[in-house]
């Protein structure tokens, strides 16, 4: 049990996609984040898009699965 | 070993960053100047040091170490093992601690829980920090040793000196902007090693193919993705629970040096955004520090220590001043370390030891003068702990498994704390001191509950387990706290839709 023997039949490729819906998932609860919250902190003539940290952790998501996608 | 020029530039590094960390003592006339900067950061600075004090010369030297042994699957630790973790630290426990005014993690335990589980996890924190300084120490005397021929304790004793003055005058905007400037340095140090290495070996697809001819133990070098029953210390179980669950999450949110950093931002945005750009930052990571380790397996095949791949490679790949440069990134690294390590052991100490159970009550400049003591203890002890490490076959895999005794209980205490009303102090304690426990007891006896290598991954994801069904089960059977109690402690949805208001 300690050593997840229960899961040795999972082969890499489903290992692989189980990471990659796990980064799905997490983008998808990003982007339910009202977007006041995100930018709180910042005055309201000052919000841009570039300031926007779900565009920010999005971005940061979208490499992060490409490079498991890759290898 | 270095050239005329290479000892320049490293010299002209080391009193650069002198002047400039001393320089940031004319900020520092408050305990809240030293512990957090003034609060007046911003992302860009904080989310540089994030990142170089994480890496530091456990990288350099044990992840390519590691990446010559097993491949590019250790590249997990700063993709999967962070970029997740760090998402959620800055969209949901970040917010929390900033808006409490908070100095320390086992703060917001202690408010949260108890007394007790707060001094528990501070003392618990700076025991580990203290070890971990050990062990940034003797990675240090590891490379000057190969480099340069210097005696092992008079490179311990030059880097403790140094790191040690800037750090004990300027506080933690010395060691932050200071870590911006390492930042630069390791980045241009290390792509400078990883192309000329490209170069070396014939280009990225040469070396694949190469390595691939080497036998069936290099078979799944380039898969990220490790089998289950792999016998490295990487399988893909543990890198999704052990990892990805637990230490990466029990870093990134319960390490006091980490967080500290987010602290001192200047405003909540700030704050969110310098882990968000932590994370980006984080991802060439691996770049650096892992892609020489592959790299020598073509160039140096056969090493007995994993760990001798880097300082082999400067050896041989880099010409006279190049080496400089690196050996400058990788002091950088390790200076970046050991500089963080010293202001959150003294910020622990201080805020959790000193000011609740030896003197309450104090002005704000004894305070400020303890924490600055605490520092010069602390290098004092790291120096002389540094030789544990030396016992451990992998340097990284060392620090690794010290952090696994206790990342996965703490990290179930945080975990239920913020986001379950009905935890209460006696199933934080109790999930603390068993889940601690029940980690050592695991470390003690591996081998006779596991089949990888070094099963530190798997021993913090079922100490997290048990502490987690500990606190439960506690909590259910104990007096639950009143809303009083909890006001502005436990996550509610009314964070993101009401600001400012907990």
């Amino acid at each position: 049990m300690f050593n997840f023997d229960w899961l040795s039949g999972v082969s890499q490729e489903t290992a692989k996609m189980i990471f990659l819906g796990l980064y799905a998932l997490i983008g998808f609860l990003v982007l339910l984040l009202p977007t006041e919250y995100v930018y709180e902190g910042i005055a309201k003539e000052d919000r841009h898009w570039w300031n926007n940290l779900k565009i920010w952790s999005i971005a940061v998501l979208v490499i992060l699965a490409s490079i498991y996608n890759h290898f | 070993m270095l050239a005329g020029i290479d000892y320049f530039i490293v010299i002209a590094y080391i009193i650069g960053m002198l002047l400039l960390g001393l320089y940031f003592k004319k900020f520092v006339n408050s305990s809240e100047d030293y512990f957090l900067g003034g609060k007046s950061l911003p992302f860009w600075a904080i989310g540089m040091s994030i990142v170089v004090s994480d890496i530091g010369a456990l990288d350099f030297v044990g992840v390519s170490g590691q990446a010559y042994r097993y491949g590019i699957s250790v590249g997990n630790f700063d993709w999967v093992g962070s970029v997740p973790a760090m998402l959620l630290a800055a969209f949901i426990f970040i917010p929390y601690f900033w808006r409490g005014g908070m100095y320390t993690i086992p703060e917001y335990l202690g408010r949260r829980y108890n007394q007790k589980v707060r001094t528990i996890a501070s003392v618990t924190w700076i025991l580990f920090f203290a070890l971990d300084l050990g062990v940034l120490f003797w990675a240090s005397a590891v490379l000057l040793n190969v480099l340069m021929g210097w005696p092992i304790w008079i490179s311990i004793v030059a880097t403790a000196g140094v790191v040690g003055l800037y750090t004990y005058f300027g506080g933690i905007t010395a060691v932050i902007m200071t870590d911006v400037v390492q930042f630069v340095i390791m980045f241009i140090g290390g792509f400078a090693l990883v192309f000329l290495s490209l170069y070396e070996v014939g280009g990225w697809d040469n070396m694949v193919d190469k390595i691939a001819t080497m036998g069936p133990e290099y078979r799944n070098h380039f898969d990220i993705i490790q089998p289950q029953d792999t016998k490295s210390p990487f399988p893909w179980t543990g890198i999704l629970f052990g990892l990805t669950f637990v230490m990466a999450n029990a870093y990134m949110i319960g390490n006091q040096s980490i967080v500290q950093r987010c602290l001192t931002a200047k405003n909540e945005w700030h704050a969110k955004a310098s882990m968000i750009f932590g994370s980006a930052l984080k991802m060439f990571i691996p770049i650096l520090v892992l892609f020489p380790g592959l790299m020598a397996v073509v160039v140096h095949p056969g090493l007995l220590d994993g760990d001798q791949a880097l300082p082999m490679m400067i050896k041989s790949i880099l010409p006279p001043g190049l080496v400089g440069l690196m050996f400058a990134a990788f002091f950088a690294g390790l200076m970046s370390s050991v500089d963080s390590l010293l202001n959150s052991t003294a910020t622990l100490f201080t805020k959790d030891i000193y000011e609740p159970f030896i003197k309450k009550g104090a002005d704000d400049k004894h305070y400020l003068r303890v924490g600055q003591i605490t520092t010069l203890v602390l290098l004092l002890i790291g120096v002389a702990t540094s030789p544990i490490s030396s016992d451990f076959p992998g340097i990284y895999v060392a620090i690794q498994t010290f952090m696994s005794y206790f990342q996965g209980p703490i990290f179930a205490i945080l975990l239920l704390g913020i986001f379950w009303k009905r935890t209460t102090e006696w199933g934080g304690l109790s999930a603390l001191v068993i889940g601690i426990g029940f980690a050592i007891y695991l470390n003690v006896f591996k081998e006779q509950f596991f089949t990888i290598e070094d099963p530190f991954l798997y021993i913090s994801w079922w100490s997290f387990l048990l502490g987690f069904i500990v606190n439960v089960t506690v909590s259910l059977l104990t007096k639950k706290h009143t809303e009083e109690q909890l006001q502005g402690l436990v996550f509610s949805s009314k964070i993101l839709v009401k600001n400012k208001k907990l």
